[in-house]
């Protein structure tokens, strides 16, 4: 099982990353964690979902935003966070159900889109896309844009 | 489709333990308004799981084959706000007394 803290570095353990440090078009590390039926339904309650998953084709499914929790790590793995940083935008896409009945290694990997300043505040813009380990198949895709203050 | 979704502090604690965050903006009221909000942010992406949730009922398996939701964070969602989620095909919507938190969409991919 990988908690989402397990691969996710906090704000404020190290240096937050400054604007001038982002690279447009830098490749993130491949980052691997294993998703499990507990983590399923502790994500599930945390967003007041039923703990069992959802049926789909007789079989249980994890909601495919289990992934937010995860996302971050594969952007903080390369850009430690600054505390204060906020969402301004996020895109998801879904290919295939992580099942709530069994554990799943899914391999992360991304990259910076882009970094710009609007109304006198950085925006950094990447994309991820997660793929389970066993047989390459994509799980989802998504996009994340957020503001930090350094 | 709509539901409202009454938000706490404790939501937001244990939607950060799952998270595994330390974003004080999260947790800390006075650093929350030092920072020019009411109060503490519920994570953006905690009331995107909400519509992701509602998603999943509306669409049923094709939302996790071809599903996707496509968001703008517009406000803040802090503490003792009643969050109203509207998720309707292609358009997605999530209102306080304040205004609109979040808009977007959400359905399947064309």
């Amino acid at each position: 099982m990988t908690r989402p803290s397990d691969i996710k570095p906090r704000e404020g353990d190290l240096p937050g990353s400054k604007f001038s440090d982002f690279e447009i078009g830098a490749e993130l590390p491949e980052t691997r964690f294993t998703i499990t039926p507990d983590i399923i339904a502790e994500y599930a309650r945390s967003v007041e979902s039923d703990p069992r998953g959802i049926e789909v084709d007789g079989r249980r499914a994890a909601l495919p935003s289990v992934l937010f929790v995860y996302l971050m790590s594969v952007f903080y793995r390369r850009y430690p966070p600054a505390q204060g940083g906020i969402m301004a935008g996020n895109v998801l896409r879904s290919f295939s159900p992580i099942w709530a009945d069994e554990e799943t290694e899914v391999v992360g990997t991304g990259r910076v889109e882009d970094k710009f300043t609007k109304k006198g505040r950085n925006y950094i813009k990447y994309s991820a896309v997660f793929h389970r380990a066993d047989n390459g198949m994509k799980i989802a895709e998504a996009v994340n844009t957020s503001t930090f203050p350094n | 489709m709509k539901r409202k979704y009454p938000i706490t502090q404790e939501m937001i604690d244990r939607y950060g333990v799952i998270n595994g965050d330390n974003d004080i903006i999260h947790y800390d009221h006075d650093y929350a308004v030092k920072r020019g909000f009411r109060g503490t942010l519920a994570h953006g992406l905690m009331v995107s799981g909400y519509a992701v949730d509602m998603a999943c009922e509306k669409w049923g398996k094709d939302f996790f084959y071809n599903g996707e939701i496509d968001v703008r964070f517009r406000g803040p969602v802090i503490p003792n706000d009643v969050v109203e989620i509207s998720v309707d095909p292609g358009e997605l919507r999530a209102v306080t007394a304040d205004g609109d938190a979040l808009v977007g969409k959400i359905g399947l991919r064309k």
